[in-house]
C-alpha cells in the first residue's frame, strides 16, 4: 500500500518536469542550457515499472513537452524510445546504488533525444545540418543533465521506489 | 641768414608732439581701415574669462534635442496619416501592451521567451514583440493570461528586413545562434559592415522600420546570393520587460 502511495507521488512529481523546463534555473545550466528533466524523470520510473509504463510515461511527458515549446521540432519519439529502452535494462538489474551508469544512462539519453530534435531542425534550417550551435546546444544539455543524474536519480530511487526490485527478486540493499 | 630763416619756417617738422600724434592717428587710421584688426584682437584676449561657458552649451543642447524630439514627433505621425491612406502596416505607441518575462529559454533548442500578458490584453498571434532597442520576436501562441514569443534567433523564424542606407531587401532567417542570418536576394547587395537592418516597410507581417540589428560580418562569395549576420539590437538575455505591438487592423 505504502508503495503504491509513493508511486502515485511520484506521477504527481511528474508534474515538476515541465515547470522546471519552464524555470531553467541559469545557476543550473551550461551557458544558457540546462538540463533535460524529461529525461531526468523518466529514467527511476522507466527502471522501475518496466518497458509498457516507461513508454506510456515517455508519451505522456512528451505530449506536454512539445505543448509549452515551440512548433517545429517534437521530442516524442525519443521519449517513447528512451522509456521503453530503460524499461528494458530495469528488468535486467537493479541501478539505485550505480550512479556512474544512472549518470551516463542520462547522458546517452539525452543526448539521444537531442540528435532527434537536431535532425528535426535540420530540415527547417536549410543549407547548413552540421551547425555548430546545435551541437554545442546538444552536448551542454546531456552534460549537464549527466552531471546531475547520479544525485537526483538516487534519490529518487532511494525515496520512491526503495524495496521494489528486492521483492520481486528476493534481493536486499 | 637763409638758415635762419629755413629753421624758422619748418619748425613744425622738429617738433616732437607733432609726430606723436602723427603716429597715433596713422595707427587709428590703419584700424579703421582694416576694419578693427588690433581692438578686436585685444578685445578677444581680454573678454575670454568672460565668454559664454558651458551651461549655455547644454542649454543649447537640450534646446535642440527638444526640437528634434518634437520633429519625430511631428514625422511618426505624419507617417502614420500616410500609411493609413497606403492601407499599409501601423505602429504607434498607443496599441502597445507591456509584459513581464516569466520564462526565459534563449539558448536551448526552443528559443522562446513566456510573456504574462496574454489575449485578455489583447495580444494575438502574430504581433511583434520589441525589448529596448529593437525588435525580438513574434508571439507564436497566446493563452488567456500567458503568451509565448519565438525569438528572432530561434531556427526557421523568417523576417522581411531591409537596410534602410541602400533600400536593400532580404530575409532575416533565425539559426539558433545569437546572430541570425540575412539571406539578401540580389548578388550584389550594397551592404556594409555596420549597417543597420530594420524590418521591411513593405511588409504586411510584422510593423514597419523596427529597429532590429547591425551587420556583423558579410560572406560575398555565397551562391546563389551572399548572407549577412546580424548582430540583434535588444538582447533576450537580459530583459525582464517587453513591449508588445498589437496590429491595429485586427483590434
Amino acid at each position: 500500500m505504502k508503495r503504491d502511495k509513493k508511486r502515485a507521488l511520484y506521477q504527481f512529481l511528474g508534474l515538476l518536469v515541465p515547470f522546471m523546463t519552464l524555470v531553467s534555473p541559469t545557476w543550473l545550466s551550461i551557458s544558457g542550457v540546462g538540463p533535460r528533466w524529461a529525461e531526468l524523470w523518466l529514467l527511476p520510473w522507466a527502471l522501475e515499472e518496466g518497458p509498457a509504463a516507461g513508454l506510456f510515461g515517455g508519451f505522456c511527458l512528451g505530449i506536454v513537452l512539445d505543448g509549452i515549446n515551440l512548433d517545429g521540432s517534437t521530442q516524442l519519439p525519443a521519449l517513447i524510445f528512451l522509456g521503453y529502452w530503460w524499461g528494458c535494462l530495469g528488468r535486467k538489474r537493479k541501478y539505485s546504488n550505480k550512479s556512474f551508469i544512472l549518470g551516463s544512462l542520462i547522458f546517452s539519453g539525452s543526448f539521444l533525444s537531442g540528435l532527434s530534435i537536431w535532425l528535426q531542425n535540420s530540415f527547417q534550417v536549410n543549407g547548413n545540418f552540421f551547425n555548430i550551435w546545435a551541437f554545442y546546444t546538444l552536448l551542454a544539455g546531456s552534460i549537464v543533465s549527466g552531471l546531475i543524474a547520479p544525485l537526483l536519480c538516487t534519490l529518487s530511487l532511494n525515496i520512491f521506489f526503495k524495496g521494489n526490485f528486492s521483492k520481486v527478486n528476493g534481493e536486499h540493499d | 641768414m637763409v638758415n635762419i630763416r629755413r629753421k624758422a619756417a619748418f619748425r613744425w617738422w622738429s617738433r616732437k608732439n607733432f609726430w606723436y600724434w602723427f603716429f597715433i592717428s596713422t595707427f587709428l587710421l590703419f584700424i579703421r581701415f582694416s576694419k578693427g584688426a588690433f581692438i578686436l584682437d585685444a578685445f578677444s584676449t581680454l573678454s575670454r574669462p568672460f565668454w559664454p561657458g558651458t551651461a549655455q552649451r547644454e542649454w543649447i543642447v537640450n534646446g535642440i534635442n527638444l526640437e528634434q524630439q518634437i520633429r519625430i514627433d511631428l514625422l511618426e505621425k505624419d507617417n502614420q496619416r500616410l500609411r493609413e491612406i497606403l492601407n499599409l502596416q501601423n505602429s504607434s505607441k498607443e496599441n502597445q501592451v507591456s509584459a513581464a518575462v516569466i520564462s526565459r529559454r534563449s539558448r536551448d533548442f526552443w528559443q522562446q521567451l513566456e510573456l504574462n500578458k496574454g489575449a485578455k490584453d489583447g495580444i494575438q498571434e502574430g504581433d511583434a514583440v520589441l525589448g529596448p532597442g529593437g525588435l525580438l520576436g513574434f508571439i507564436e501562441t497566446v493563452t488567456l493570461t500567458t503568451s509565448r514569443v519565438r525569438l528572432l534567433t530561434a531556427p526557421a523564424t523568417k523576417l522581411g528586413v531591409w537596410i534602410e542606407r541602400s533600400k536593400v531587401h532580404g530575409i532575416l532567417t533565425g539559426v539558433g545562434t545569437n546572430r541570425p542570418q540575412l539571406n539578401f536576394l540580389e548578388k550584389t547587395p550594397d551592404a556594409e559592415l555596420g549597417d543597420i537592418v530594420s524590418t521591411s516597410p513593405v511588409s504586411t507581417l510584422s510593423p514597419p522600420n523596427l529597429p532590429v540589428g547591425v551587420i556583423q560580418s558579410i560572406n560575398h562569395q555565397n551562391l546563389p546570393a551572399p548572407y549577412a549576420f546580424v548582430q540583434l539590437i535588444a538582447s533576450p538575455e537580459a530583459i525582464d520587460w517587453v513591449q508588445v505591438q498589437s496590429r491595429n487592423e485586427k483590434r
